[in-house]
């Protein structure tokens, strides 16, 4: 069943966030509370698989045993023997939820909650594609009130929110290119008209337009390489500092901003090239002025 | 009556790599109200310099310079402005007029920084202009006219601020021989209206038309130190 | 005359300057989002939650209204507790649930909310009538179109399946009494309203007397805070929320966008700066000879610093001016893309125009534009002007 948009909230945006988790978030209807960690009811204790960070902010070990319940105060808590200590996944729609994870066995969860037999999903491994097909069909087409995807889905569908901020991202950045073209070209402009003396006397003294226009290129080509060389290396450092903070801020081992190959040649390509294209501007503008009026005169 | 123009033992050092270059060695001289001065004398004999520290644009190494009243050499650089402003008009050789400004606006730009009205600034600038023939010019850029035309500008903003002293280097420099001499005549009416003219000149003709002629060589004056 | 000169000697090379501006404006204009950005979504969290008046809500402890499928049970004894706190002047009770309707063969999963139209805060009315009684419905344009059906139709609704039975649970026919705009789902996502004790009815024991969630509503001169601390003493198994602790949870888990913002705006103000520091500084130094000409017919420093100074003004103003504009437009496109976040609530919005945060973001990026040319101007006007004068000749 899919887990209805929230209205009327906070948690309406936090979740607009962070909804694709929402069908795929571990149940967590129970609030582990802490008793104690000493083992009791050995015969009747089950296991639980809590956060780390959980354990860790309540100083619970392996082996430590706590009391589950349905809702604060209830009096039915139940113990359970910390097995297993969760690392939060390296998820972005996950690292930004403050609320702990445990995971315990489904029939007790269902016994504590009142759940009965149901449960919120369950993921089905078929033979083969075609399995796979007529059995998205038969439930699709026969149920009344849930439906069954692909996991594949799945992965598209929550994969939405990322999609939006990839969007966003690209946005900023081609923002932020049109910026730095402008800027760059201005630049460029600047530094060569500076030099419309020598390129005069160039002229006068025979040398042609194409060599002063490509030895500007060149000149512009070396630099835009450069700084983008430069760009690079900033940018790997920022990238660092970027992981360090929200790796720490998120208690995750999730990668927040990665340089890759392709981002660093499209870097160094798009500079290249705004830089050879305001040199070739530039320069054209110059060499098409009379030598004589470069001077002054 | 006293000097508008007294000059002490000026000096005017430059340093050249290793050693000093003596631009001017001990130069001194007297201009009277009224008078028109022509400094000649070869490339490189301190003609310019001696004009430039005329003008207070430069600072001399020593001696005293003394202009209507006003020891120049001991101004700050503010007063030395201020004092360029109001009492001295200076023209170049190579005219340098702004060339975003109009030829009427060229001349109003020092009354504009001494703060005079708008309309006294608008009535003077016709006049000024009136005056160096070029009124129906007064909306062209300098690119729009000739040397002589814009020289003629250069004059009229010198003459802006009515200065006490006008001073001139090479004005006829960039000009050819029949320009040059209208130039000449533009300078024959001036200094006979009453303006105080200290020109320095390579030109024969110009040196000729001042009333009185300075020669100078390897930064001394070699002749014509008194009138 | 200084502010013609600045403004001639822009023009002296207009594609140079148009250049400078177009990069101006866009780094403003990026300025200026990431200020809309950073300062908006808090202000305009605010006001999304005010949007009916209710400064407080109430939820399941522990939890934030319908971050899980967990109800507050005895809703009733609940709600008149709360109205007998002082400083509570209204409460509206919220239940959330699916419900199905089945739509030739297909069926549409609607999010459902059981209200008392006497008091709800979930939507506004567009056309048609609001509910009356129990048969009626109030559903967005999201689900009549999806369902193909019209004001006044009835339909069938469920709110559970039996898969054992295979039989559909709390089935119950309706009819469509209006339209409304829902504040608090996204625009996209089928949203229908119905009286609320019908939907706890249709959902049988486990929603008899529950609720999802209780917006309260404090008197005019109540501090909203004071009678939050009130509610929780009414019961320990609900957790109020004010609209300051809201907000504060939202922006934790906004916080990336906040110092994207942060990051982005101070990167964005740099580079305007640069550019604008970057032209003046060049275009001073190309027009040393004319400041020692300036100087020698008696131009005073600060004049032409003043005048130097007023270019950098006037650019880094145009800029400005032109990077509001954009900025605005770009703000608008960046907002189409945001909301595309499933199930972001329509009436969210990521980037809020605040007159007084843009007039200090672009203030700023002028005032940049005034320091930029005080020292250069002020260097090229300390030249020897003998000296320069010789040297522009020789030049």
């Amino acid at each position: 069943m899919t887990r209805g948009v929230p209205c009327g909230f906070p948690c309406a945006v936090p979740c607009a966030v962070l909804i694709a988790l929402c069908t795929l978030a571990v149940a967590t209807r129970t609030a582990a509370q802490v008793i104690d960690s000493a083992p009791t009811h050995p015969a009747v204790v089950r296991s639980i698989a809590l956060d780390a960070r959980l354990a860790t902010d309540f100083g619970l070990r392996l082996g430590d045993t706590v009391r589950v319940s349905a809702a604060p105060g209830d009096t039915g808590a139940e113990p359970v023997v910390v097995s297993a200590l969760l690392a939060r996944r390296a998820d972005p729609s996950e690292i930004a939820r403050s609320e702990y994870r445990a995971r315990v066995h489904l029939d007790q969860l269902q016994r504590l909650i009142g759940y009965g037999d149901r449960v919120d999903r369950f993921a089905i491994r078929t033979a083969g594609d075609s399995a796979r097909g007529t059995l998205l069909d038969a439930v699709n087409t026969a149920a009344f009130g849930f439906r069954a995807w692909p996991s594949a889905e799945i992965a598209v569908r929550t994969s939405r929110t990322f999609q939006v901020v990839r969007r966003f991202h690209r946005a900023i950045g081609v923002i932020t290119i049109v910026a730095s073209a402008a800027f760059l070209l201005c630049i460029l402009l600047l530094k060569i008209d500076e030099r419309r003396r020598d390129v005069a006397a160039l002229r006068m003294m025979g040398i042609s337009a194409g060599t002063i226009v490509r030895s500007v290129v060149l000149e512009a080509g070396i630099i835009a390489l450069l700084g983008s060389l430069a760009g690079v290396v900033f940018g790997v450092v920022v990238a660092r500092i970027v992981n360090w903070h929200f790796q720490g801020v998120h208690r995750t081992t999730l990668a927040f901003t990665l340089v890759t190959p392709e981002t660093i040649a499209f870097a160094c390509v798009l500079s290249v090239v705004l830089g050879v294209v305001a040199g070739w501007l530039a320069a054209r503008r110059l060499v098409g002025v009379p030598a004589l009026t470069l001077l002054g005169r | 009556m006293t000097p508008l123009v007294q000059v002490r033992d000026l000096a005017r050092d430059y340093s050249m790599g290793r050693g000093a270059v003596h631009a001017l060695r001990g130069v001194s001289f007297d201009v009277e109200q009224g008078e028109w001065v022509a400094i000649v004398g070869p490339s490189g004999c301190g003609k310019s310099t001696l004009l430039n520290l005329l003008g207070a644009v430069d600072t001399p190494a020593a001696g005293s310079l003394t202009i209507a009243g006003e020891r120049i050499d001991q101004l700050s650089d503010g007063a030395a402005t201020a004092f360029r402003l109001r009492r001295i008009g200076f023209v170049f050789q190579r005219f340098y007029l702004m060339p975003a400004l109009s030829a009427a606006e060229n001349v109003e730009l020092p009354m504009a920084e001494a703060r005079l009205p708008r309309d006294a600034r608008q009535s003077r600038v016709q006049e000024l202009l009136g005056y160096v023939g070029l009124a129906e010019r007064a909306g062209h850029r300098p690119s729009q006219l000739s040397g002589g035309e814009q020289q003629r500008v250069a004059i009229a903003r010198a003459l802006a601020n009515r200065p006490a002293l006008l001073l001139a280097d090479e004005p006829t420099g960039e000009l050819d021989a029949a320009t040059g001499l209208e130039m000449i005549d533009l300078f024959r009416r001036l200094n006979r209206d009453g303006t105080t003219i200290i020109v320095v000149t390579h030109d024969a003709q110009m040196a000729a038309a001042a009333g009185r002629r300075i020669q100078m060589r390897d930064g001394a004056i070699v002749h014509g130190a008194s009138a | 005359m200084p502010f013609r000169l600045a403004f001639l000697a822009l023009l002296r090379h207009p594609a140079r300057t148009m250049l400078a501006l177009l990069g101006i404006a866009v780094s403003a204009a990026l300025l200026l989002d990431m200020v809309m950005l950073a300062s908006g979504m808090r202000e305009n969290f605010q006001g999304f939650l005010l949007i009916r008046g209710y400064q407080l809500r109430v939820a399941p402890k522990g939890t934030l209204p319908f971050d899980s499928e967990a109800t507050m049970d005895s809703a009733t004894m609940l709600i008149r507790n709360i109205l007998r706190i002082p400083g509570v002047s209204a409460v509206s009770p919220v239940l959330g649930a699916q419900s199905q309707t089945r739509v030739r063969d297909s069926t549409v999963t609607a999010f459902t909310l059981g209200i008392d139209p006497a008091v709800q805060g979930d939507y506004e009315l567009l056309r048609g009538q609001d509910i009356t009684d129990s048969a009626s419905l109030v559903v967005n344009d999201s689900w009549l179109a999806l369902t193909q059906y019209r004001i006044g139709d009835s339909v069938s609704l469920a709110v559970g399946y039996d898969p054992q039975l295979r039989t559909v649970l709390g089935q119950r026919t309706v009819v469509v009494r209006g339209a409304a705009r829902f504040f608090y789902t996204g625009a996209s996502q089928p949203t229908v309203a119905i009286l609320l004790p019908v939907l706890q009815g249709m959902g049988g024991s486990a929603r008899r007397d529950r609720v999802s969630l209780l917006m309260v509503k404090a008197a005019p001169g109540a501090d909203a805070e004071v009678v939050r601390s009130r509610i929780q003493q009414v019961s320990a198994r609900v957790s109020a929320i004010s609209l300051e602790g809201a907000t504060a949870q939202v922006e934790q888990r906004l916080a990336y966008f906040r110092q994207l913002a942060l990051v982005l705006g101070s990167i964005s103000l740099a580079v305007g700066v640069l550019l604008v520091t970057t032209l003046i500084t060049i275009g001073v130094n190309e027009r040393a000879g004319e400041i020692a000409v300036l100087r020698a017919i008696g131009v005073a420093k600060r004049s032409i610093v003043w005048q130097v100074v007023t270019e950098g003004l006037v650019l880094s103003g145009l800029g400005a001016l032109s990077g509001l504009a954009i900025g605005l437009v770009t703000a608008q496109w960046l907002e189409r893309i945001l909301a595309d976040f499933p199930g972001m609530p329509a009436t969210f919005r990521f980037f809020v125009f605040q007159p007084r945060d843009a007039g200090i973001a672009l203030g700023m990026l002028a005032a940049a534009g005034v320091l930029a040319g005080i020292y250069p101007s002020w260097r090229a006007a300390s030249l020897p002007i003998a000296g320069t004068l010789r040297r522009e000749a020789v030049a």
